[in-house]
C-alpha cells in the first residue's frame, strides 16, 4: 500500500518524462503553425466587389474596389437614418501601374489592408477588355485571398459607373450586380462566368471565351444596372458582343439553357402562344466527312404552355403539333443566329475546337494550325425536337367556348 | 526547474506517507472488556467523556440480584425503542423465566430477553466503542466479559424525492437518499433476485462510513469486482464524508478532466446499470451512488431515452451530442473564424459581424474569455445563492451582460449569442459539464494563438487522451472505439429495446452469450392463421 522507495522514484520519472514530452509538445505546436496571422474582423477593410479601368490621363490602372462600410452596413434601412449619406459601401480608387499596386495604394486611403476573400464580382472597363485581359487577370487568379469563383464582368462603358450606381432593394452594388448574373436561369440570355471558368477558356486555343456585359440605363429617377449580353474575347480581346437572343443560341447549343421564354405564333394567327422552356438535352457529334466538318447538333426540348394571347383552345394534340414545329423554328432561329455571329467574329464560342480535338485527336494538329480559316467553313446539321409537357393551371382559356354558344 | 518539480513531489510523497501513520487504527481496539462492570464503565468514559454518553445502570432478575447498564449515545439511539425492547424485558419480563436462570451469561439474555434484531455480541473493548458509536445500545452485565450491542439506532430520514440534478418527464420520480440501507431497498426493490449481492465496508478511520458495494453475481464481472474490493481496501484515510472521496482514490486516471467513475441519485439508472454487469458504490451519508466502470459514452445517455421509444429518444441523443461540441467548441470555433478565417464565414455574416464589433475595443479572444467568465462566474453565484437571492443574480447577469455590454461597446452581440448558446448547450449534457468547461477554455486559448490549426491540434489531444482511458479495465471509448457492432446499436442512436438482447461485452461477464431478453422480441400484430390463433 504504501509506496516502497523504488516504485516512488519510477513514479517521479514518469510524472516528469510525461511533463517533459507536454512541455515539448507544446512548444512543437508553435514550430507548425504555418498561418499564423491573427487579424480582428475591425481591422480589415472588407471588398466585395473591384472594378478595373483605364486612367484617362496617365493610363494607369484605375482600380476600384467596393468596401463594406461597417458602421452602417449591418443596420437595417429603418435605422440608418442616423448619419451620413445611408451607403452602406465606400468605393475607394487608387491608381498604380499594376492592379496588385493599385490594391496596396488604396491602403493610403483606407488604413487597413483590403480583404478581398469575399469579392463577389471583378467588373473590367471597356477600354481595359479591349486592350486584352491578360495582362490584368494574373493578380486575380494569383492572389490567395481571392476566389476563383468570383463573378467576371465587363462594363459598358466605365467600371467605376458601374459600381457607383446604388441598387434600390440591395445595400450594395456588388452584390446585386453578383445576383442579377446569378439569375440568368429564368431567361438564358447570359450566362455565369468565374474567374476560373474564364481562365480556363482563355488557356484554351480556339475556345473564345465569353463575359457578361454589364449596362447602366438612366431611368427617371434613378440609375439601373442589367446584363445586356455577354462579349466574347479572342486572344484576351474582346472582339464583339452578343445580345441576349444570340448567347440562348449559343447556350442551346452547348445545353446549358435552364430556363426561358419562347413566344411562337398560335396556330390560328391570331395571337401567341408563350412556352416556358422546361428541360433541355443536346448533343453535339463532330464528324469529318470528304475533308469537310459537319456538327450534328440535336437538341431536345420540353417546355409547358405559360400563356397565350388567343381565344382558340391550344391544348388539343393538333394545335401541340403546329406550336412544337413553331418552337423548333424560334430554337434554330437562335442558334443560326449565334453561329451566324460567331462566324462574323470568327470566333469559337461553342468550343467546337475542342470538341474535334477529343474526337480527332490525330487529325487535329493540322486542323489546329489553320482553325481561323477553318471554322467558318464548318457545315451545321440542326436536329430540334420539341414537345410540349404540360399547361400548368389552365386546361382552355379563358373565353366562352363554342358548345356554350 | 525539473530538479524543483523533482523536489515538489518527493516532498508530497513524504507528507502522505506521515498522514498514513497517523491515521493508524486506534490502541484501544484489543483490549477485551472485563468482567467487573464498575471498572468497563469508567474505563468507556474515560474514554469518551462527553456529556452526550447516557449510562443506564439498573439491577433486574430476581431480587435484583443481577447488575447491569445500558450505554449509548443520546441522540444516536432511539429512547423508546430502547425502553420497550431492551429495559422493559429485562427488568419486568425476566422475571417470567426461571428463577435458576444465569443472567450474567449474554447469550441467555440475547436469547430469551431482547426482543430486537441485528444484535452483535462484542468482546473487544475497541468493538463495542465502534457500535456504540455506530447508533448502538451496549448492554454490559456485571460478571460477563461480552457485551451485546443492540441496534437502536435511529436516524432522520430525509424522504423519498425527485432528485435534483437528474429531473425526468417520464419515469421514476425516486431518488437516493442519505441513509444508505434505505438506499439499497431501493436498489433491492428494482432487482428481486437471489444474484444481488450487498458487500459491506467501512472506511475511515475516524467517520467509519459505510461503504457498499452492490452488483449482480452472475452477471458481474468478478474480476471487477475483485477490483473494486482491492482499490477500496486500498483506502485508508480519516473520513469519508461523499461518494466523491471514494470516486477521487478509486478512479483510473486521477490526472484526467474525464471522470471515469460514473454517479448517480436514480435507482433506476443505477438498477439498470448493475442489470447491465455494472457495479455499483454505495456511501452512507450521500445519495451520490457511483458506478463502475464507466463508459465516454454513457455521459451522453439519460434514463429516458430507454422509456421513451426509440425514435424521439434517438433524436434527443443526438442533440446531446451536438451540444456537447457546442458547449465544448462553440467559442472557438468563433474566435477561430472570425481572427482568423474570416473567408470561411457567408459574406453577409461577415458583414453583420464586422458592423456588431466596429465599436468593441478588445480582441475577440479577450472578448470570448470576458464572456465565458462572467458567464461561469454567474452559474457559480446563481448555484451557491439562496433561491430568491439567485434570481436577482440572473436579472442582474441577463440585463447586465447581455444588454449593457453591447449597447456600451464592450462586445458584441453576436458574441453574446455564441456564448449563451455554448452555455445553455452545456447543461444538455450534466455528466461532461465539468470537463466540458475545462476543455472549452482551453480549446478557445488554442483557437486564439493558432486558430482552426490550433483547435484540431486540441481536438485531436483530446481524442487520443479520450482513447488512452481506461475504467477498471473497459476502454474509456467502448463500443466506438474498440468497435463493437452490437454495442453500438445504443451509442449515436438508441435502437429499439427488442435489438438490443445483449448485455455489453466489454462490462459483463462470460460476454459473448449473455442476453438480457429473448432475441425476437419484436412486436407483431396478431395474424389469422398464424399458430397462435388456434
Amino acid at each position: 500500500m504504501i509506496p516502497n522507495k523504488g516504485s516512488e522514484a519510477s513514479l517521479i520519472k514518469k510524472i516528469t518524462s510525461s511533463i517533459m514530452i507536454f512541455i515539448l509538445c507544446f512548444f512543437m505546436l508553435f514550430a507548425l503553425t504555418g498561418c499564423l496571422g491573427a487579424r480582428e474582423i475591425n481591422d480589415l477593410e472588407i471588398v466585395i466587389g473591384m472594378g478595373v479601368d483605364k486612367d484617362e490621363d496617365t493610363g494607369n490602372i484605375l482600380l476600384t474596389a467596393q468596401v463594406v462600410k461597417k458602421d452602417t452596413a449591418g443596420r437595417t434601412s429603418g435605422d440608418a437614418s442616423g448619419g451620413g449619406d445611408g451607403k452602406a459601401f465606400w468605393n475607394v480608387s487608387s491608381t498604380g501601374d499594376s492592379i496588385f499596386d493599385a490594391v496596396r495604394q488604396v491602403t493610403h486611403k483606407t488604413g487597413n489592408r483590403l480583404f478581398i476573400s469575399h469579392n463577389q464580382a471583378v467588373i473590367f472597363g471597356n477600354d481595359i477588355a479591349q486592350e486584352g485581359l491578360q495582362e490584368y487577370i494574373d493578380f486575380f487568379l494569383r492572389a490567395h485571398e481571392m476566389r476563383p469563383t468570383a463573378l467576371i464582368l465587363v462594363a459598358e462603358d466605365r467600371a467605376s459607373d458601374i459600381l457607383d450606381a446604388k441598387p434600390e432593394t440591395e445595400k450594395f452594388p456588388a452584390m446585386n450586380i453578383a445576383k442579377l448574373v446569378d439569375t440568368y436561369g429564368f431567361t438564358s440570355h447570359f450566362y455565369e462566368v468565374n474567374m476560373k471558368d474564364f481562365a480556363s477558356c482563355l488557356m484554351s486555343p480556339t475556345t473564345a471565351p465569353l463575359v457578361p456585359l454589364v449596362s447602366i440605363v438612366q431611368e427617371k429617377d434613378c440609375m439601373d444596372i442589367y446584363v445586356s449580353g455577354m462579349v466574347a474575347f479572342k486572344k484576351g480581346k474582346m472582339i464583339g458582343k452578343l445580345n441576349h437572343d444570340e448567347v440562348r443560341g449559343l447556350l442551346w447549343v452547348l445545353g446549358k439553357v435552364k430556363s426561358g421564354v419562347l413566344i411562337v405564333p398560335s396556330p390560328d394567327e391570331q395571337g401567341k402562344a408563350v412556352l416556358e422552356i422546361v428541360r433541355v438535352k443536346s448533343k453535339v457529334t463532330p464528324e469529318i466527312k470528304d475533308g469537310s466538318i459537319v456538327m450534328h447538333i440535336k437538341i431536345k426540348e420540353e417546355s409547358s404552355l405559360s400563356e397565350q394571347t388567343t381565344a382558340e383552345n391550344l391544348a388539343t394534340d393538333k394545335a401541340f403539333e403546329k406550336i412544337q414545329e413553331a418552337t423548333a423554328e424560334v430554337i434554330r432561329q437562335e442558334i443560326m443566329a449565334a453561329i451566324d455571329k460567331s462566324r462574323e467574329l470568327n470566333a469559337d464560342i461553342f468550343g467546337f475546337g475542342e470538341m474535334l480535338h477529343k474526337k480527332y485527336s490525330s487529325k487535329w494538329k493540322t486542323l489546329k494550325d489553320n482553325w481561323d480559316e477553318i471554322y467558318p467553313t464548318i457545315e451545321l446539321d440542326i436536329d430540334v425536337e420539341t414537345k410540349i409537357i404540360k399547361t400548368d393551371l389552365l386546361k382552355k382559356p379563358v373565353s366562352q367556348s363554342e358548345e356554350e354558344k | 526547474m525539473f530538479r524543483y518539480i523533482f523536489k515538489k513531489i518527493g516532498y508530497l510523497s513524504l507528507i502522505n506517507k506521515h498522514m498514513l501513520q497517523n491515521t493508524k487504527p486506534g490502541k484501544n481496539n484489543n483490549k477485551p472488556i472485563s468482567p467487573d462492570l464498575e471498572k468497563n464503565l469508567e474505563v468507556i468514559k474515560g474514554i469518551l467523556h462527553s456529556s452526550d454518553l447516557a449510562v443506564h445502570e439498573f439491577n433486574f432478575g430476581h431480587d435484583r440480584r443481577f447488575k447491569g447498564a445500558l450505554i449509548f449515545i443520546d441522540n444516536l439511539a432511539d429512547k423508546k425503542e430502547i425502553h420497550k425492547n431492551i429495559l422493559q424485558p429485562l427488568m419486568y419480563d425476566a422475571l417470567l423465566l426461571p428463577m435458576d436462570m444465569d443472567f450474567t451469561q449474554i447469550d441467555t439474555i440475547w436469547k430469551s430477553l431482547i426482543s430486537m434484531t441485528d444484535n452483535v455480541k462484542v468482546t473487544l473493548l475497541g468493538d463495542l466503542l465502534d457500535s456504540l458509536l455506530a447508533g448502538a445500545a451496549i448492554l454490559l452485565i456485571d460478571g460477563s466479559k461480552e457485551a451485546l450491542a443492540i441496534k437502536a439506532g435511529k436516524r432522520d430520514a430525509r424522504s423519498i424525492e425527485e432528485p435534483g440534478t437528474e429531473a425526468v418527464v417520464r419515469g421514476p420520480r425516486e431518488g437516493f437518499i442519505e441513509n444508505v440501507n434505505v438506499n439499497i431497498a431501493l436498489l433491492r426493490r428494482k432487482i428481486k433476485d437471489t444474484d444481488l449481492c450487498v458487500e459491506k465496508y467501512v472506511i475511515g478511520e475516524k467517520s467509519k462510513t459505510d461503504v457498499y458495494i452492490v452488483y449482480l453475481r452472475s452477471v458481474a464481472n468478478p474480476k471487477l469486482i475483485e477490483e473494486i474490493r482491492t482499490r477500496l481496501n486500498r483506502i485508508k484515510i480519516e473520513a469519508i464524508l461523499e461518494s466523491g472521496y471514494i470516486e477521487q482514490f478509486i478512479e483510473d486516471s486521477p490526472y484526467s478532466v474525464f471522470p471515469t467513475v460514473s454517479n448517480s441519485e436514480k435507482p433506476d439508472k443505477v438498477a439498470a446499470k448493475i442489470l447491465e454487469g455494472r457495479a455499483a458504490i454505495l456511501v452512507d451519508g450521500t445519495p451520490f451512488v457511483l458506478v463502475v466502470p464507466m463508459v465516454f459514452i454513457e455521459s451522453f445517455q439519460s434514463v429516458e431515452d430507454y422509456y421513451a421509444r426509440p425514435f424521439f429518444a434517438s433524436a434527443i441523443r443526438i442533440i446531446r451530442f451536438l451540444s456537447y461540441i457546442i458547449s465544448t467548441l462553440g467559442p472557438a470555433i468563433y474566435v477561430a473564424l472570425t481572427v482568423f478565417h474570416q473567408e470561411l464565414i457567408p459574406t453577409q455574416l461577415l458583414i453583420s459581424i464586422a458592423e456588431g464589433r466596429e465599436r468593441v475595443p478588445f480582441p475577440a479572444i479577450l472578448e470570448a474569455f470576458l464572456m465565458l467568465f462572467a458567464f461561469d462566474l454567474l452559474r457559480e453565484a446563481g448555484v451557491r445563492l439562496p433561491k430568491p437571492v439567485g434570481q436577482t443574480v440572473g436579472i442582474v447577469g441577463a440585463l447586465v451582460l447581455g444588454e449593457a455590454s453591447v449597447q456600451a461597446g464592450l462586445i458584441s452581440p453576436i458574441m453574446v449569442i455564441v456564448v449563451s448558446a455554448t452555455a445553455i448547450a452545456s447543461f444538455a449534457v450534466p455528466a461532461q459539464t465539468d470537463s466540458g468547461t475545462i476543455l472549452r477554455y482551453i480549446y478557445l486559448a488554442l483557437a486564439g494563438i493558432a486558430g482552426g490549426f490550433g483547435v484540431i491540434m486540441g481536438l485531436l489531444a483530446t481524442l487520443m487522451h479520450l482513447a488512452s482511458l481506461r475504467s477498471f479495465g473497459t476502454p474509456y471509448l467502448w463500443p466506438v472505439s474498440p468497435l463493437n457492432l452490437s454495442g453500438i446499436k445504443d451509442v449515436f442512436i438508441r435502437m429499439p429495446l427488442w435489438t438490443m438482447s445483449k448485455r455489453p461485452k466489454a462490462i459483463s461477464r462470460n460476454s459473448s452469450d449473455s442476453c438480457n431478453q429473448d432475441p425476437g422480441l419484436m412486436p407483431a400484430p396478431f395474424k389469422k392463421g398464424s399458430n397462435d390463433s388456434k
